[in-house]
């Protein structure tokens, strides 16, 4: 096996884009973060070394999981990436494309100069996968991302173009990735009054690095419905920003979690108005089982002049077990007088009243613990598009089955 | 087979305070008993500390339902054993959906979903809203049809309903008026209400109603009674300890 060094080294240099090595060259000088930075403190940076992670690890081909068939059963288009490389494509729906970018390294990692693990991907994705839709396009089928890393880094590059008027939903789906780093970066941009559902369910291996971005950017009476719902990885870490650019653009971001072991999930949120009368929610609710940790750290920020912005922001953490460990940093940074934000957060066990009330009609205390616990996540999974939610119910439910629940 | 309901002496404490000082009441299967009484007189706090809720102590005194003792149980087991409560507030679980509730409750699953729609329009509840989550964006009235749909589904020996009549317009308490009635012959249910108001009573008849003032049962008669407290109010029951 090959380390990160060498093995990147020799991708770089297979690369007829110079700016690639450029942007390699930025992410030496700046290196990797360390738990001194404020915003990587909750990291385990002490047990990362990258030079585990190999980046020529030979395609395999192999059986999808049960999930990821089901998934592609529902889906219009089904995209295929292995490590972050585009394996193929199924299905075509008119007015969608799935294409590779041809843009380069430098384009696209010039908003993300401090940020070393964008960086990487930068530098190091296989390619930049483009879905883009036609202006006036609705597609009736989602279009699923089957994405499995067989191991060492994965670097996998997503865009996705709405055109005006046009509607969309996107379902990404991470598996395997046992002992790897899969550091994924994307951006969504949504045109003119488009709508964009986006869905990524990270169901990656307990022992994978997950260090993930993603940046929507909502143009004129443009609509946003994004969910992100974690299961897997070490670390997990997951960066959502939504940067709001035109007015009567909406935004609503659920995140969601489940921790357990010594797992320790990082959701970090950037809610960002440029432009008044657009709103933007966000619910974050996660549960943290055994020693696992979770961190909620998200901001809305305000640019003056951006009146009648309406933002809000909303943790909830469910701690089940006396070991484990929430945080919640919400902030709120506004220059302008004319708005209405609200953010709210909560860390604690399972409602006790709650509990009773169940329990008052006949069921255990266990059922309606499971109960309630799953239905912590069924709120969130609500949302998502028809006959997903209850394939994911179905996975959330059974992998809950599996968590240890200690209460007061 | 007659089953009973005794409560013996209950004696209840809420954050310190003594609110039940000794209550007493024997029910059977198939009767109707009406518990009414002054906002403060101890009511709902019966039917919370019956029901187990964690925020009542009880300090002593006996609940035997048949031979056994529904005190020495937990929540659940009480529940199972026969007596269920309908809440006066019903409240939110949020990602609960009614129907998983009735199956870990113990409602045989086959034709489940056909008996709850079923209990529904008994009360005069759209069955669809038995699929939203708990409780959750229901009316204070859905929510104690709600409670209706529970009690019609688990079928309880004993049901007690805390202010089930609050929030209802005149045709849901006609509806859940009907439905209590009915469940007193369809299996012999015992139904302990607690109101304030007689209105309840024009549908569904009463075996026995009792006045309730300052945590003891202070009176109790038959059908009659109610007209005397439409007519009198609760001063002339009005007793301190």
């Amino acid at each position: 096996m090959n380390t990160f060094a060498a093995s990147a080294h020799s991708l770089l240099d297979s690369q007829l884009d110079q700016s690639r090595r450029e942007v390699f060259a930025d992410f030496e000088t700046l290196g990797l973060p360390s738990t001194s930075d404020e915003v990587w403190r909750y990291a385990p940076l002490s047990d990362f070394d990258l030079e585990n992670f190999d980046l020529t690890l030979p395609l395999v081909t192999g059986e999808l999981a049960p999930f990821a068939l089901a998934l592609r059963s529902r889906a219009g288009v089904t995209i295929h990436l292995q490590n972050g490389v585009l394996i193929s494509v199924e299905g075509s729906a008119p007015g969608l494309h799935v294409t590779t970018a041809t843009s380069t390294a430098r384009e696209n990692s010039a908003r993300y100069g401090a940020d070393a693990f964008a960086l990487l991907n930068c530098a190091l994705t296989p390619n930049t996968i483009v879905i883009s839709v036609d202006a006036n396009s609705q597609i009736a089928d989602p279009v699923v991302i089957l994405n499995t890393t067989t191991g060492g880094g994965s670097f996998p590059q997503l865009r996705v173009e709405l055109g005006t008027s046009s509607a969309c939903s996107i379902v990404e789906y991470l598996d395997g990735g046992v002992d790897a780093l899969v550091v994924p970066l994307s951006e969504f941009h949504v045109g003119n009054n488009a709508s964009l559902q986006m869905t990524t369910y990270q169901r990656l291996a307990a022992s994978a690095w997950h260090v993930a971005r993603s940046t929507a950017f909502l143009h004129r009476d443009s609509r946003l419905r994004q969910s992100v719902i974690s299961i897997g990885g070490h670390y997990n870490r997951s960066r959502n920003d939504a940067e709001i650019v035109g007015t009567g653009a909406q935004n609503e971001l659920r995140t969601t979690f489940l921790g357990a072991g010594d797992q320790i999930h990082d959701f970090r949120t950037r809610q960002y108005h440029l432009i008044g009368r657009s709103n933007s929610t966000l619910l974050s609710k996660g549960a943290v089982a055994d020693r696992a940790r979770c961190v909620y750290t998200g901001v809305i920020e305000i640019e003056k002049g951006a009146k009648r912005t309406d933002a809000r922001q909303t943790n909830h953490n469910l701690l089940l077990s006396p070991h484990a460990h929430a945080d919640s940093v919400p902030n709120l940074d506004i220059r302008e007088n004319d708005v209405m934000c609200a953010h709210a957060s909560s860390v604690g066990p399972l409602d006790e009243l709650q509990r009773w009330y169940l329990e008052s009609r006949g069921v255990s205390r266990h059922d309606a613990e499971r109960l309630m616990i799953q239905g912590f996540f069924y709120e969130m999974v609500a949302t998502l598009p028809s006959g997903l939610a209850e394939l994911v119910e179905e996975d959330i439910r059974a992998t809950l089955a599996e968590v240890n629940v200690v209460t007061p | 087979m007659t089953s009973t309901l005794r409560i013996s002496d209950l004696r209840v404490e809420v954050g310190g305070k003594e609110v039940l000082k000794g209550f007493n009441l024997t029910m059977s299967s198939g009767e109707v008993h009406v518990i009414m009484g002054p906002n403060g007189s101890g009511k709902s706090t019966l039917a919370h500390a019956l029901a187990g809720h964690p925020g009542y102590r009880v300090t002593g005194g006996s609940v035997r339902l048949n031979d056994v003792e529904l005190l020495d149980l937990a929540p659940t087991e009480r529940a199972r054993q026969g007596l269920i409560l309908a809440l006066q507030h019903p409240m939110e679980v949020q990602g609960v959906r009614p129907y998983d509730v009735m199956v870990a409750a113990g409602a045989p699953p086959e034709g489940l979903r056909e008996r709850m729609a079923d209990e529904a329009r008994q009360v005069e509840l759209r069955p669809e809203l038995l699929e939203r989550f708990m409780n959750v964006d229901l009316s204070g009235g859905e929510r104690k049809r709600a409670e209706m749909v529970q009690l019609g589904t688990l079928r309880p020996p004993f049901a007690m309903l805390d202010e089930i009549d609050s929030g209802l317009d005149v045709d849901a308490l006609g509806a859940v008026a009907r439905r209590l009635q009915a469940a007193t012959t369809e299996w012999a249910c015992g139904v302990l209400v607690i109101t304030h108001f007689s209105r309840l009573l024009q549908e569904l008849t009463p075996t026995m109603i009792h006045v309730v003032s300052e945590g003891r049962v202070v009176a109790t008669g038959g059908p009659e009674m109610a007209e005397i407290l439409e007519r009198d109010g609760y001063e002339p029951f009005r007793v301190t300890f």
